[in-house]
């Protein structure tokens, strides 16, 4: 492929999540409120158990942990299927770029949008409710937090080809990915606390390792780790590499198998 | 009148329940409908646990019958709110709906009632009995309770309505923010209506806020009926009398305001040419 029109289509996907971000205020407001009014209600949770400070900072890395597996699940794997709604997903298919493109630029411009949505939910929750965390590492950090964000993103467009075939299904199963994964991943409490089979289980979705790792690294010693931080990032590399092969083997088998059974034109 | 009301009902039901379950075959839509409201009460147990030790605890009691009821407010807070926005920008028949010879509110109860039984009610079944029977929630009900206990459903039921009605009367009047409103609503009240933790740890102004929601004393009401005495409660010094009359009062003002809001917002929302408007979202 082209690569400077691929570079293209990636960047015009992903300019209107970025002016989006700024052309309406108040989707900001909401957008950085919600997920800090689910937040709110967790700490409450543990201050009404007595629990100690540290899970304060649990439930404000879930906060911002949420905001980007929603960005995954409602703006990449389903995205396919909106834009099936709206007409848009035909203008796709005949433009002359293909479909890779556009997730690439779909997740390029989801992640900024959503980091500066993340940071919003760690910056309030940490001055409102003193949540603190350990930044002598914080190289290791931004590495990991890298690496976790290839993973998810992979995963999100491997699930965008499955939507691309499915219809109104689809939606359903976005929704049922919600409250499990936030149970399974472990996103307001240690994944520990769940089992280790349960959590090496859950790791398939990269939210798990990616919060236990940058647990370890923000939380410190007194966080109950699933694995060791070099196991949990070597298993965040790995599924990163295998989510974005997978996406791509996906995407082009279901793009074929949606066209032969006449699938990528129906709104619903 | 009463025909009419009736018919509305009964074609919002079915069409309802015709978008809610017509996507997947019985059982998986079965699976699908418990297993989001099990795994959000799931979250809070395992929470619990997390900072226990694994011992058990009144809060336990308190997490389970919260977050056993409180998948009927998301199915009818966002049921109703959505049917509106769907009808209008997805499948773009509020015109016709508007137009014909049913009542277009009680059209709207109807559809959302069927979400609500198809989306809540089987988180209720499944979340009691999962207390019940693996995490040993002391879940009690007298026989002579089971009349009150389903009058107190009924009045919950009534009050989310009322909600959804105000929400939706918010949604009327909003543009591109009408798809926020029912999450944000939602989201807000499930923070101060004492649904996961007691009312007591909000700060004072939010504690007001909470005191003048009917979810609150819904809540209330049904722990009370629910648990044994004793049990931790967001208003232990309150009599059983006074939440139940509080959840009487709380309830008949959230739908005297709605049926007024709701009026209001119709009226603004034809005056303006917005009924069938497409925000573009």
């Amino acid at each position: 492929m082209n690569v400077t029109l691929m570079l293209r289509a990636a960047r015009g996907r992903a300019l209107p999540r970025l002016t989006g971000q700024f052309r309406s205020p108040t989707w900001v407001l909401y957008e950085t409120l919600l997920p800090l009014l689910g937040t709110t209600a967790f700490v409450f949770v543990y201050r009404a158990l007595g629990a100690p400070d540290r899970f304060v900072s649990y439930v404000i890395m879930g906060g911002a942990a949420v905001a980007f597996w929603m960005n995954v699940l409602w703006m990449m794997a389903a995205q396919f299927y909106w834009e099936k709604r709206t007409g848009n997903l035909d203008v796709f298919m005949v433009s002359p770029c293909g479909l890779t493109p556009i997730l690439l630029g779909m997740s390029a411009g989801g992640i900024v949008a959503t980091l500066l949505r993340a940071a919003a939910v760690v910056a309030i929750g940490t001055l409102v409710f003193h949540a603190s965390f350990d930044l002598s590492r914080l190289p290791a950090v931004v590495g990991v937090f890298t690496l976790s964000l290839v993973a998810l993103y992979g995963l999100g467009a491997t699930l965008a080809s499955l939507f691309l075939y499915w219809g109104r299904e689809s939606w359903h199963v976005a929704s049922l990915f919600v409250e499990p994964v936030v149970l399974a991943s472990g996103v307001y409490f240690p994944v520990h606390a769940l089992g280790f089979g349960v959590g090496l289980a859950a790791s398939v979705v990269p939210l798990t390792l990616a919060l236990d790792a940058l647990r370890q690294l923000l939380i410190g010693p007194a966080h109950p780790a699933l694995l060791s931080l070099p196991v949990e990032v070597t298993g965040l590399a790995g599924l990163a590499v295998a989510y974005v092969a997978l996406a791509r083997f996906a995407l082009t088998r279901m793009e074929r198998l949606a066209r032969r059974e006449g699938r990528l034109s129906r709104r619903y | 009148m009463a025909t009419t009301v009736q018919r509305s009902l009964r074609a919002g039901f079915w069409l309802g329940w015709k978008i809610e379950s017509n996507w997947a075959d019985p059982l998986l839509f079965l699976i699908y409908s418990v297993i989001r409201p099990l795994g959000s009460a799931l979250i809070l147990v395992v929470m619990f646990f997390a900072v226990s030790g694994g011992r058990r605890g009144p809060l336990l009691d308190f997490f389970v019958v919260g977050s056993a009821f409180w998948p009927l407010v998301l199915a009818g807070l966002q049921g109703l709110v959505t049917a509106v926005l769907e009808d209008r920008e997805l499948w773009r028949m509020t015109r016709s709906v508007y137009t014909s010879p049913i009542s277009w509110p009680t059209f709207l109860i109807g559809r959302t009632l069927a979400a609500t039984l198809s989306a809540g009610f089987g988180g209720v079944v499944v979340i009691l009995l999962t207390g019940r029977l693996f995490l040993g929630v002391p879940l009690t009900l007298s026989p002579g309770d089971i009349g009150l206990l389903a009058a107190v459903v009924a009045a919950g039921l009534a009050a989310i309505l009322a909600l959804g009605m105000l929400t939706v009367a918010g949604a009327l009047m909003a543009a591109s923010d009408a798809w926020h409103l029912p999450e944000a609503i939602s989201a807000s009240l499930y923070l101060v209506a004492g649904a996961v933790f007691p009312v007591a740890l909000l700060p004072a102004p939010l504690q007001a806020v909470a005191r003048a929601l009917p979810l609150t004393w819904w809540l209330e009401a049904l722990r009370r009926l629910l648990l044994p005495a004793g049990a931790r409660l967001s208003f232990p010094s309150a009599s059983d009398g006074t939440v139940l009359a509080l959840l009487g009062v709380t309830t008949a003002a959230a739908v005297a305001a709605a049926t007024v809001a709701f009026r209001l917002a119709e009226r603004r929302a034809r005056r303006l040419g917005l009924l069938d408007r497409d925000s573009g979202f």
